[in-house]
């Protein structure tokens, strides 16, 4: 409780997004099946998103909406910044569509050569 | 009203995207309807976004302000702006340009799908945007537009191999951009916008790990999309397995995109500029390297493909970190429009004529005009003259040396010669191996050829067009000497057009052209340069005459010729090294596709096109030091180079050298003579090997005297050209082959010319310049009479011949005249020759080089008498009892040859004063003249006075014995009356003492000349492919290996810069 | 101007006629030696002349072609231009021939005039013989012609001219000033390469009397063969003359001329009858070892006399 009371709960999004990413990215490395790296890609991606979201917050804020509540001069220590989660919204659009780009490539490759792993598709060499 | 929403709204760069969107609703909607309207709309919108890319930047070259797009009427940094400036217009139009034309070229495939029509416009979109935008993070959305609509094109063809190559290239690239978001957002974290110039600006608030992080990944990952050695695996796959219209917009649309968007980061990457140029060279002379040994067409393109964008950013970095931005259009913008147009050429027609293996090329052998195509876009990719790739190149040379970066410019000549090997050895095997010209005994199969229609290579042509047309805007604004420098070219074209008409006629037509050209280009030289024109274009012209001799097709020959013989005179009138090294270029090229042109003269040309290519590199090297250090690049001031005049004179007496044949680089010479045609060959001895000649007495001139400091580099070149002349000797002394023999002759002959030369005095000068002279009229005698011989005997080996001087007389008298002239045995020519190196020695104190001199010419009598026995004299073949004598336009020629080495014979002085003259200028005459007699300090020589002693005690036995055969019977007596060991031979073959002729000298000495050159060349060939090999080990066809790799180099372009430390 | 070319053609013949009669009077004078050395008597001294004569009127002849007709137009024509750029005796207007024409340079270049057109017209007799003694000699030359030349431009260092009048003036004086004791050594690798060029054993395969019955000339007969008869001697006698001139102090009367030539010979036929034949291939190697290497030196020694 106390330290991680103490932790902004932001430094925990991006400690956790990271460590996301690197699963990811060992998915990605070692699982042989395309299916599986396709997994491991979408766990790096949504670390990144959740890296994004991480950075915009502020421990305590408010959302960003000026009004009485949150007077224009006090606006850039009060509220989230509202940057990183409008990014975070495309890049998720575009991760969807590289996954599911992916995803058909996994589904033809099936098709062509009744197999998902990867080292038996590597006739295109040197 | 309506012309302002014409230009104000529809032509708007911002047009672009909504032709592109708008088109993307409206394909499947027409396509309801007809598949063939909404190819229609397809089209409509890519010319739309050609049109307004095109009229945008017209209007900004006129000086319009560049046009910033800003969304939702705010300003930035508070909104994504994009800018179309002078740069993004540049890329915009080719790229769309680029994309219109390989839309036309897969057309048979994307309309196929409607959705792949879709596909291609939002793929050339993305690619706009990423030139375009401003922000980091639209450059990265416009980055994942692009990307997903190139997975889905890739997947257009859904065979096993096509769809695991485009598996491994979404996986290398979502790891790449994933870290490119990464550090989008870093940067985010710290400046607090997103907005590049913003950015820029607070540049220094990105500081700390986080930031260093942060700038490494944006860069390292824009870098992976140019696909970097070693982790590229993944590109190649794509570029050998998908559709080439496709991979060509990959190759050239994709990564100018990427290209750009490096460009516009790069202010905040300045620590960087080193690793960015090391990632660019190494990637350049890498793939370079690994292509030696790749078989597969489309894959080659792939590693060319990667090594031009290394060469690419390579030149960015290093313009960048020079200084020199001011350079960047010309050489960054030239080498990529170069890139683009040749790239996409190539992979388009690759796609058409559609022979996976490098060897089944010869599919085209039999199409003259896809040849041409397939050469023209080498060439410029390479970097000949005259395309947009050439200028590039020498301008980044330059730079390069003016900064003092000669590693770098060593990486760039090393990897574009490279480069040349492996296109031109393509172009080899497209060219076919074999093509017997002369039509005899071509009974082997043709192979089946290509079908391609008109249609199909449309776009390859256009490609062709504009890169003649940018190659001669870049020369305009090089300040190149139009229209004179083009002349060639335009010659070469006029002649190309009718080259449908007959063989004489092409042949005088040519004649004509050349004569008019080659006035008008060189009537107004003086000094040493107009001497060369009359042995170069005069001489050339009285020599081309005898190409009259054969009256069939030989398709491309003349127009050929017509540029060869003109970029000599361009050569003579060139006042820059930029021009210089133009019209040596265009030599180079013209004379290699010529040698193809000969009976097995494809590989042989090969050679001569690698060791010329080195040669030139060697030469723009050494006109590059000696811009660096005298800043200017006309010739006449190539002496004010101060310090490094020592290492410039060697790398241009070694591009010299080589051009010439010189001794251990020799081994293209005999080759390319043996097998070109055979007249051509006469041409290339005694007229063309002369280019390098003049390059050598120029340098002499320009930097040898004028700094009177004792240059050393002209000792070993005195050294080398005398073993040039006695290994040349030597080894024409074991050749069978009459050519070949002839081909060392000449080697060995430009040898002492090379000797003169580098004597550096005035003897030495006019002694060199008087057997340049008499090696143009011997050599030119000895190639057209065995073009005679050839032409009648259908034979080049001379134990297959003899006795010919029956059939054969005046051949064989201007034969003899020639090889007495070529010997130096008084009174002829040669004499006068060897008598001035002799005595110009002896004054330098080259002792020993002397004795070499002797021994050479006392060796070179060994392959004379050869040739004369051999073939005229001894035994004559049955089967050639009926042989005609040549034909008189070929015995012209030589006739007028044999007349001026009579006349010169007997006044030397004629020929002396003016050589004397035009050295003068850089060295004061010691010529001595007593009456008719030269003096020197040793000896004297008195010519026709030699010649009248010569004449009357060879006339006076002539007389005596005509009185005594007046007296005596003398009866003719037919072939085999010879006393032959009790005896009647009765077969020539067993008679005729020809074949291994000199074995006992062979037994003797011939260890001397065992071929320890050639297996030297192929041992280094041989090394290449072991290191390819080796290099290429990393592309083991696993997309996870791939995508580590990609790991890899994020984690060594940390370690690399510093670590997280720094 | 046309009265000074008459003189000098006159005088010319008349050296031309000495030095042919005393070429002639030399070959027999050889061969008596040898014959002697092999226990025969040997040929009468005018035999040379009765066989030129001999062969110079017969009545008939067969010829192959042109170029075999005039084979032995150039060889003679060799050995008559070689002696007319030389001049034979020194201080002598009358024997000073056509030496003002050019220099030593000229002569040895000269020579190859005779050998190169009496080869071709050897050639298109046809005869094989002639081919393979013309390939063997012209190879063998090349290997002789370097310590030649190593030597000639050691005494043209020593004597820093080509003109052979200069040479010979600068030995004049006494016989201490003779090439042969003030460069030795260019006297030596030169001596060495005459016996190549001389043609006798050990060197005298390319005329291998036995195997390719006399080499070269196999197919000369009656007018021809007289004619290369006449210049063996003429152009033996004149070889001696030219080296009499570089290494032994020329001649400044014919006596002196006679006795320096025949001795220069002598060198040449002592060694022949003395040693069995080379190979060709073993000749050429010979050569190229100790005689190349003397030349050398010769050349380092010339130097070192003139910075001494």
């Amino acid at each position: 409780m106390s330290i991680l009371a103490d932790l902004p709960i932001s430094l925990i999004v991006l400690c956790s997004g990271l460590g996301l990413v690197l699963i990811g990215l060992w998915g990605m490395l070692t699982q042989r099946n395309m299916i599986r790296m396709i997994v491991g890609f979408s766990l790096t991606d949504t670390g990144v998103h959740m890296v994004m979201v991480s950075i915009g917050y502020v421990t305590g804020g408010t959302a960003p909406i000026i009004n009485d509540a949150v007077p224009m001069a006090d606006a850039v220590n009060r509220v989230v910044d509202p940057v990183p989660s409008a990014l975070v919204l495309t890049a998720i659009v575009i991760g969807l569509g590289v996954t599911a780009v992916m995803l058909s490539y996994a589904v033809r490759i099936y098709k062509a050569r009744k197999t998902l792993m990867i080292d038996e598709c590597t006739e295109s060499k040197w | 009203m309506v012309s302002s929403f014409f230009s104000d709204i529809l032509l708007h760069p911002l047009g672009i995207y909504v032709l592109a969107l708008g088109a993307g609703f409206l394909i499947p909607l027409f396509d309801r309807a007809h598949r063939g309207s909404a190819v229609l709309v397809f089209f409509a919108a890519l010319a739309g976004m050609v049109a307004i890319a095109g009229l945008n930047l017209l209007a900004i070259v006129n000086g319009a302000p560049s046009i910033d797009i800003e969304t939702a009427g705010i300003a930035p940094p508070f909104s994504i702006n994009l800018r179309f400036g002078l740069l993004e217009g540049g890329f915009v139009l080719a790229v769309n340009t680029a994309a219109l034309l390989a839309a036309w070229h897969c057309l048979p495939a994307l309309r196929q799908h409607a959705s792949a029509l879709l596909l291609f416009l939002i793929m050339v979109m993305g690619i706009n945007g990423m030139i375009m935008t401003r922000d980091l993070f639209n450059l990265f959305i416009f980055i994942e537009i692009t990307s997903i609509a190139t997975y889905a094109l890739i997947g257009m063809e859904r065979t096993g191999s096509v769809l695991a190559a485009g598996f491994k290239y979404i996986i290398a690239t979502s790891v790449a951009t994933t870290f490119f978001l990464l550090g989008t957002i870093f940067i985010y974290y710290q400046v607090g916008t997103l907005n590049i110039d913003d950015i820029i600006v607070h540049a220094d608030l990105i500081q700390g790990p986080i930031g260093f992080i942060a700038t490494l990944f944006v860069l390292t990952s824009l870098l992976i999309e140019l696909k970097p050695y070693p982790a590229n695996g993944w590109g190649l796959d794509v570029y050998e397995t998908a559709h080439s219209g496709i991979a060509s917009l990959i190759s050239v649309g994709v990564s100018a995109g990427v290209f750009f968007a490096i460009y516009k980061v790069l202010p905040l990457m300045d620590s960087y500029l080193t690793s960015i140029a090391f990632i660019g060279g190494a990637t350049f002379l890498v793939s370079n390297i690994i292509g030696l040994k790749q078989d597969n067409a489309r894959r080659l393109l792939g590693y060319s493909s990667i090594g031009q964008m290394g060469l690419l950013t390579l030149a960015l970095a290093l313009l960048l970190q020079l200084e020199a931005s001011s350079q960047l259009v010309l050489v960054v913008g030239g080498l990529f429009i170069n890139h683009m147009l040749a790239k996409a050429g190539l992979f388009w027609l690759a796609g058409i004529i559609d022979r996976s293996q490098l060897k089944d090329w010869c599919a085209i052998a039999q199409r003259p005009g896809l040849l041409l195509l397939l050469g023209i876009m080498m060439a410029a990719l390479i970097g000949l003259p005259p395309f947009p790739g050439f200028w590039a190149k020498w301008q980044l040379v330059m730079i390069l040396a003016e900064g003092g970066q000669y590693l770098w410019i060593a990486v760039v000549l090393i990897g574009s010669l490279l480069e040349a090997a492996y296109l031109f050895r393509w172009f080899s095997h497209a060219r076919g191996t074999d093509n017997n010209s002369m039509g005899d005994s071509s009974t082997d199969e043709v192979p089946p050829q290509a079908v391609v229609s008109l249609a199909q290579q449309l776009p390859v042509a256009i490609a062709t067009l504009l890169l003649f047309v940018i190659g001669y805007v870049m020369a305009l604004a090089m300040n190149i000497e139009t229209p004179g420098m083009f002349l060639p070219l335009l010659a070469g074209f006029a002649l190309w057009l009718i080259d449908g008409i007959r063989g004489r006629l092409k042949a005088l037509a040519m004649l004509l052209v050349v004569g008019a050209g080659g006035y008008w280009l060189t009537n107004d030289l003086d000094g040493i340069n107009r001497l060369f024109s009359y042995l170069l274009v005069g001489g050339g012209l009285l020599v081309s005459i005898a190409v009259m001799y054969r009256n069939d097709d030989r398709r491309g020959f003349y127009p050929l010729l017509a540029v060869l013989l003109l970029s000599l005179a361009v050569l003579l009138r060139a006042k820059t090294s930029l021009e210089f090294f133009f019209g040596w270029e265009l030599m180079t090229l013209s004379s290699y596709l010529l040698v193809t042109l000969g009976r097995n003269g494809v590989k042989p040309a090969l050679n001569y096109l690698l060791f010329s290519l080195a040669s030139a590199y060697f030469i723009l090297a050494g006109f590059a030091l000696a811009y660096a250090a005298s800043g200017s690049l006309l010739l006449s001031d190539l002496g004010n180079s101060g310090d490094s005049i020592g290492l410039i004179f060697s790398l241009l007496a070694i591009g010299f050298v080589i051009k010439m044949g010189g001794f251990g680089v020799h081994i293209w010479l005999p080759g390319a003579y043996a097998e070109a045609d055979d007249d051509f060959t006469a041409l290339l001895s005694a007229v063309v090997s002369k280019a390098g000649i003049f390059g050598l007495v120029l340098i002499a001139a320009n930097l040898g005297v004028q700094s009177d400091i004792g240059l050393d580099p002209t000792y070993v070149l005195g050294w080398i050209g005398i073993l040039t002349a006695t290994f040349g000797a030597l080894m024409a002394v074991f050749q069978e082959d009459i050519k070949r023999m002839v081909a060392y002759s000449s080697m060995g002959q430009l040898g002492y010319i090379v000797t003169g030369i580098a004597l550096m005095s005035h003897l030495g000068w006019v002694s060199a310049l008087y057997m340049t002279v008499n090696h143009f009229l011997f050599k030119g005698i000895l190639f057209l009479s065995i073009a005679g011989i050839v032409l009648r005997t259908n034979e080049r080996m001379m134990y297959k011949m003899g006795g010919l001087i029956k059939n054969m007389p005046f051949t064989f008298v201007f034969t003899m005249i020639a090889i007495i002239a070529m010997s130096g045995v008084p009174p002829l020519t040669g004499f006068g020759g060897k008598w001035m190196l002799f005595n110009a020695l002896m004054d330098k104190g080259w002792y020993f080089i002397a004795a070499f001199a002797f021994f050479s010419s006392a060796v070179a009598f060994l392959y004379m008498f050869r040739l004369l026995q051999t073939v005229f004299l001894g035994q004559r073949k049955l089967e050639h009892a009926q042989l005609r004598e040549a034909p008189a336009i070929l015995l012209a020629p030589q006739f007028i040859m044999i007349a001026a080495i009579m006349v010169i014979s007997a006044y030397p002085r004629l020929l002396l004063d003016p050589l004397s003259a035009a050295i003068d200028p850089w060295i004061s005459n010691t010529l001595v003249w007593e009456g008719f007699a030269l003096q020197t300090q040793y000896g004297y020589w008195n010519a026709p006075m030699i010649m009248a002693v010569v004449g009357g005690v060879w006339m006076v036995p002539l007389i005596i014995l005509l009185l005594v055969s007046l007296t005596m019977k003398i009866q003719k007596v037919e072939q085999f009356n010879i006393v032959y060991a009790a005896e009647r031979p009765h077969r020539p073959e067993d008679t005729h003492f020809a074949y291994n002729f000199f074995a006992h000298y062979d037994r003797a000495i011939g260890f001397l000349v065992r071929p320890r050159a050639t297996a030297f060349w192929n041992a280094a060939v041989e090394w290449s492919h072991t290191l390819a090999s080796s290099l290429r080990v990393f592309y083991n066809g696993n997309g996870q290996t791939y995508a580590l790799f990609i790991l890899m180099y994020f984690v060594a372009m940390v370690l690399f810069n510093g670590g997280l430390g720094s | 101007m046309i009265a000074e070319w008459i003189g000098k053609i006159g005088n010319f013949t008349l050296t031309l006629l000495i030095v042919t009669a005393y070429g002639l009077f030399m070959t027999a004078f050889i061969e008596r030696i040898i014959a002697k050395v092999q226990g025969r008597i040997g040929i009468p001294y005018w035999q040379p002349v009765i066989n030129i004569l001999k062969n110079f009127f017969k009545r008939t002849a067969v010829s192959h072609g042109y170029m075999f007709y005039l084979g032995p137009v150039f060889r003679i024509a060799g050995g008559i231009g070689t002696l007319a750029f030389i001049p034979v005796i020194y201080g002598s207007e009358t024997f000073s021939n056509f030496s003002m024409a050019g220099d030593l340079f000229l002569v040895i270049y000269f020579m190859f005039f005779g050998q190169l057109g009496m080869a071709l017209g050897a050639g298109e007799s046809g005869h094989p013989y002639s081919a393979i003694g013309i390939a063997r000699g012209l190879s063998q030359m090349t290997a002789y012609e370097v310590p030649f030349a190593l030597a000639v431009i050691s005494i043209v260092i020593q004597y820093d001219t080509l003109s052979i009048t200069e040479i010979v003036a600068a030995q004049q004086g006494g016989w201490e000033n003779w090439t042969v004791f003030t460069n030795w050594v260019a006297t030596l690798a030169a001596m060495l390469a005459f016996l190549g060029m001389t043609g006798y054993s050990p060197f005298d395969i390319f005329l291998a009397p036995q195997e390719i019955p006399i080499g070269p000339p196999t197919e000369f007969h009656s007018a021809y063969l007289s004619f290369m008869s006449l210049n063996r001697a003429l152009f033996g006698a004149t070889k001696l003359v030219l080296f009499m001139n570089l290494f032994f102090g020329g001649a400044t009367g014919l006596l002196e001329l006679m006795i320096k030539t025949w001795l220069i010979y002598m060198v040449a036929i002592v060694i022949g009858v003395s040693f069995p034949r080379f190979r060709v291939d073993q000749a050429i190697r010979f050569f190229f070892k100790i005689p190349t290497l003397i030349g050398i030196m010769s050349i380092v020694y010339a130097q070192m006399m003139l910075t001494s």
